[in-house]
């Protein structure tokens, strides 16, 4: 045989060889148990901040815990937890009724942790032309495609940047509950479709004729939330309306598990619970569960 | 001895890496048909005509097919004339050194992975579509095909320019001879000589383009809907691979979603496919001939 060809081959049967090595080494591994104990929590992209914040805490308080915080939405959350993928969903919605069917073995149990508010939230240079309120008709005339330009609603002369979310988002479902009393509703009037609350806020922020849903700790000062018009009452997105009760696209932020929780998930969902972990909610820009 | 342990041996070697290999792709395939059967059982053909996507409309894939058609379309204008251009001129203009330091950085953008150009297109490319346009929004099927255009750009140019090298010094030497000038011998001697290398080319760029997803997904817009007008590029829409990497994280376990997008991705798998075979009979139907003649010959 001709020596390149030699080569050639002990590199093909080389290669082989370790190929197999490896697949006899991975097979024979046994799962061993890490020392520490892992918690994997996903989900919505709302609940995010105060789990990363309180598993922070809760991790530096026990050593051996280890906590995995992972984004993706509600929808992401139900199906990772139904799916045995993380212990813990973070999720901004209620679990719904296809979600319940899909899943008739697993036993979800919710834990509210916080309440917040989804605002109608629009480019700043909109509201600073004046338009600070929208009635949940015009809202939802809006994301039907009825209404395409701001003028119609008492703004500047320029066509509306329609935004939507993806379809399983919590933060879509509690806002076309309000506007269209279907959480699955259809916006006909969408120009475009976000995922989490950060694209969302981004998008709104760079268009300057925008109008979009996302939850009140979100916005700043490119991206500003209407006051919604309800019977001639205008309810601003504050903290304080929603901590009243007043503001009505309100919802209850949960942390969701397969049964009940037990050991170190339960601790920390308590640790959540706790005073401390009501206190990272407040400093969060939510509100307290129980206030 | 030892010959006659390593012969069976390595013939056991070799059927079993080809057995595995073709394996992996029959696995693929089944899983799409399995997994699509639900939702072509409940939506038949409308799943190709439909333009609805939520469990009480049905599912249609129409918008997602189209818009996978019109963004490769526009990378492909933007890429083969760019890319044949500068093929020609890396191939029959350019001399040593020079020649070999182009074709080096070529080979090298060409496999750049297609998540950085998503992140160029947002940073960049959605702005400057937004304002030089005077849209009220830049993510735009016209933004996909334009960063589509420029991943597949290095690809399309290399082999082109391979293409262009294989052909024969001496057909050039002939034409010149014969008294052709240099644009003259490059058009009418060498360029359809490589037609074939340079079709192939254009064929491994659209199979490209139309499998990217993340650098569609971020300036695509993400709406099921078609354009209106049809050929309105400057409006959002949705292709099939922004359409998976939105939805697959949270529908699977959804059944009758999941089953959509693995049809989705049966549809998309299929168009590749169809791309693929096109380019190996289409273009070299006597390579293919002529390699299956000699097969038989060897017996």
């Amino acid at each position: 045989m001709q020596k390149p060809v030699r080569v050639c081959g002990n590199i093909f049967f080389g290669m082989f060889a370790i190929h197999l090595v490896i697949g006899i080494w991975l097979a024979g591994c046994s799962r061993e148990k890490p020392a520490e104990e892992i918690i994997r929590i996903s989900g919505s992209t709302t609940v995010l901040p105060i789990v990363a914040k309180t598993a922070e805490r809760f991790t530096e308080l026990n050593q051996n815990v280890k906590i995995t915080v992972s984004p993706g939405g509600s929808g992401v959350g139900i199906r990772s937890v139904a799916a045995g993928l993380a212990t813990i969903g973070m999720v901004s919605r209620e679990i719904s009724p296809e979600e319940l069917k899909n899943y008739p073995d697993v036993d979800f149990v919710r834990h509210p942790i916080a309440r917040d508010a989804v605002a109608c939230a629009i480019s700043s240079e909109v509201y600073e032309a004046g338009l600070n309120k929208l009635s949940k008709g015009q809202i939802r005339a809006i994301y039907s495609g009825e209404i395409e330009n701001w003028r119609a609603v008492g703004g500047p002369d320029q066509e509306i940047l329609c935004i939507d979310k993806e379809s399983h988002r919590g933060t879509r479902h509690v806002f076309m509950g309000f506007i269209f009393g279907d959480e699955n509703a259809v916006a006909l009037g969408a120009d475009l479709v976000t995922g989490s609350n950060n694209e969302e806020q981004s998008k709104i922020a760079l268009s300057d004729t925008a109008i979009g849903m996302l939850s009140i700790p979100w916005l700043n000062q490119e991206v500003r939330g209407v006051g919604i018009e309800v019977d001639g009452v205008v309810i601003e997105p504050s903290i304080e309306n929603v901590r009243k009760g007043v503001y009505p696209i309100s919802r209850d932020l949960l942390l969701i598990t397969r049964g009940e929780p037990t050991g170190t998930v339960l601790e920390y969902i308590q640790f959540v619970l706790s005073a401390e972990g009501q206190r990272v909610v407040e400093e969060s820009g939510y509100v307290a569960i129980g206030s | 001895m030892l010959q006659s342990v390593l012969e069976p041996l390595a013939k056991f070697f070799f059927l079993a890496a080809f057995l595995i290999s073709i394996g992996l792709v029959a696995t693929i395939m089944l899983f799409l048909i399995m997994g699509s059967l639900p939702v072509f059982e409940q939506e038949g053909w409308e799943f190709f005509t439909q333009t609805t996507w939520d469990a009480e409309r049905g599912y249609g894939a129409l918008p997602m097919i189209y818009g996978t058609i019109l963004v490769t379309f526009l990378a492909v204008c933007f890429a083969f004339p760019l890319g044949l251009g500068s093929a020609i001129i890396s191939s029959e203009v350019l001399r040593g050194r020079l020649r070999l330091m182009i074709k080096a950085v070529m080979e090298i953008l060409a496999g750049v992975p297609g998540v950085i150009y998503g992140l160029l297109g947002i940073t960049f490319l959605t702005t400057a579509v937004k304002n030089v346009f005077g849209l009220i929004d830049g993510n735009t099927i016209l933004a996909a095909g334009i960063i589509l255009g420029v991943m597949i750009l290095p690809t399309v140019m290399t082999l082109s320019d391979d293409a262009l090298k294989s052909v024969p010094r001496a057909y050039r030497e002939q034409a010149l001879a014969l008294g052709l000038g240099r644009s003259e011998t490059i058009f009418y001697a060498v360029l359809p000589n490589a037609i074939k290398g340079i079709v192939g080319a254009v064929l491994l760029g659209v199979s490209r383009a139309m499998g990217e997803t993340i650098a569609v997904m971020l300036v695509i817009g993400s709406i099921d809907r078609l354009p209106q007008p049809i050929y309105n590029i400057f409006s959002s829409a949705q292709t099939i691979t922004s359409k998976l990497g939105r939805e697959a994280a949270e529908a699977l376990g959804m059944a009758s979603q999941w089953s959509a997008l693995l049809g989705l991705g049966l549809v998309l798998f299929m168009m590749v496919m169809a791309i693929t075979l096109i380019g190996d009979i289409a273009v070299a139907p006597s390579e293919v001939a002529r390699i299956s003649r000699t097969e038989d010959s060897k017996g």
